[in-house]
């Protein structure tokens, strides 16, 4: 259990690769069910006081990586533009699980392609702040997502900012029962209030994404859940869904024109 | 050795620091309340409170629990039944027993944060435990009834 970041980045140097960070455990403790080799030793970050904050000023929300989905739900409640964010704190999983798993977890986990906090931050337009060997680095979530399997070993997610602005957003998810399993899709949408768009899709492949065909689509349209589900379906040639357990690769693709005519309903009226 | 206070009383564990707390709790400890049963964080069988908080103790690896308070399901009853507990008796609640310490332990922390819950509020309560005999009805009913009798 590292005290400090500054312990944390230094154990998992002296490790060399060898040692994973450990934060609420929720997907590392199934590792058997997957049979997956467990790390040779983890490093316990859930405990650092600056990993655990959330600073919310005028500009931006900061998200430590280790605050957990439940304390981010709260702390998210009264701000209305991060609403699509809150909505994938507060729903995923179960409220066992969402007091334990932490933000960093569920965008660090490169294997687990039913995240939700990273359609919902891609939406949003989040940035990442990494310590990687022993200097800090801040790039685009988007950015993240794809190196995140190739970047230095030992490296750290530390902090995730979340600009703010005036917008709208929802996070729809469509999981087998109505609560408590792994969304088949997720459909992540905010609108600003000069009319741009942006979409984030998150289940259907193996890592979530932007859809910016459906983006340019929308933008300064009067969104309307019917028309902008008619024009999700004209523009789904892009997705390969991956298969699963929950459901076939193509149901996942076939089901985002509802999903996104849900998450424009779920907007509700401009504040 | 890791030290942790399980329902009140200091202990300390020798296992290694990767065990889950629930294999802790029943094999070193003999609290065979909380259930092993998915072993994956579903069906909450194995619920306890870490420093007052309900948790899955089959994903909370014993380290991270060392110093903390865990509370489980034997401590409820403490001086006689609880109010939930006997509500639950009194809906005959009750089947196979397998879910039920799990459930209560949801339910005892959410009653204390939601005292006047509505019945989707329970619902929403329990999504992360399962039952697999008695179709959740009478358990919701029973959860109500003790908010009401508080
Ligand atoms: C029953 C169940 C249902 C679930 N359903 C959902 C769901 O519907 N939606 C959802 O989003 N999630 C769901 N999850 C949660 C999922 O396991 C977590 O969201 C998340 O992926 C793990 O977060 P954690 O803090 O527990 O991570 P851990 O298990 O501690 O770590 C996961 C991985 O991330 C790495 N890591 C952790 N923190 C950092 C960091 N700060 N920097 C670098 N690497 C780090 C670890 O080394 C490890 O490789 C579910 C979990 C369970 C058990
Ligand atoms: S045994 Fe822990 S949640 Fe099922
Ligand atoms: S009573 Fe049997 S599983 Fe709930």
């Amino acid at each position: 259990m590292a005290a400090s970041l500054a312990d944390a980045v230094a154990a998992l140097a002296e490790r060399a690769g060898e040692g994973a960070p450990l934060a609420g455990a929720t997907w590392i403790m199934r590792a058997p069910l997957r049979r997956e080799p467990a790390a040779s030793a983890y490093v316990g970050i859930a405990r650092i006081p600056e990993l655990r904050r959330i600073d919310i000023d005028d500009r931006s929300v900061a998200i430590g990586a280790c605050v957990s989905h439940a304390q981010l739900a709260a702390a998210l409640a009264p701000h209305a533009e991060c609403r699509a964010l809150a909505q994938a704190a507060g729903h995923s999983a179960n409220p066992a699980i969402r007091r334990m798993a932490t933000v960093g977890g569920n965008l660090s986990t490169s294997a687990f392609a039913a995240a939700d906090l990273v359609p919902a931050l891609l939406c949003l337009d989040a940035e990442v702040e990494l310590q990687i060997g022993g200097t800090g680095e801040r790039m685009a979530l988007q950015r993240f997502l794809a190196h995140r399997t190739s970047l230095e070993p030992g490296w750290l997610l530390n902090r995730v900012i979340v600009p703010r602005r005036p917008r709208r957003s929802a996070h729809v998810r469509l999981p087998l029962r109505r609560a408590g399993d792994y969304p088949v899709a997720i459909v992540s949408l905010a609108v600003e209030d000069e009319g741009a768009v942006s979409v984030a899709i998150g289940s259907v492949e193996p890592v979530a994404r932007r859809w910016p065909a459906l983006e340019a689509a929308l933008k300064g349209d009067a969104l309307d859940p019917v028309r902008a589900a008619a024009r999700a379906a004209d523009h789904l040639d892009g997705f390969n869904g991956r298969a699963g357990i929950e459901a076939p690769g193509w149901y996942r693709v076939e089901v985002l024109p509802v999903l996104v005519g849900r998450a424009v309903a779920a907007l509700g009226r401009p504040a | 050795m890791t030290a942790l206070t399980v329902n009140g009383e200091e202990r300390a564990s020798r296992s290694g620091p990767m065990t889950p707390l629930l294999d802790v709790l029943r094999e070193e400890f003999f609290l065979t309340g909380a259930k092993a049963v998915c072993r994956e964080g579903f069906c909450g069988a194995c619920t306890v409170h870490l420093d007052g908080e309900p948790v899955a103790s089959c994903l909370v690896p014993l380290g991270a629990a060392a110093g903390r308070e865990v509370r489980t399901v034997e401590a409820l009853a403490a001086g006689g039944l609880s109010r939930l507990q006997q509500a639950m008796e009194d809906h005959d609640a009750v089947q196979c027993g397998m879910c039920f310490p799990g459930m209560l332990m949801t339910l005892t922390d959410f009653l204390r944060h939601t005292p006047a819950p509505t019945r989707a509020e329970v619902k929403a309560a329990l999504a992360g435990n399962i039952c697999r005999c008695t179709g959740y009805e009478r358990i919701v009913d029973a959860a109500l009834d003790a908010a009401r009798s508080a």
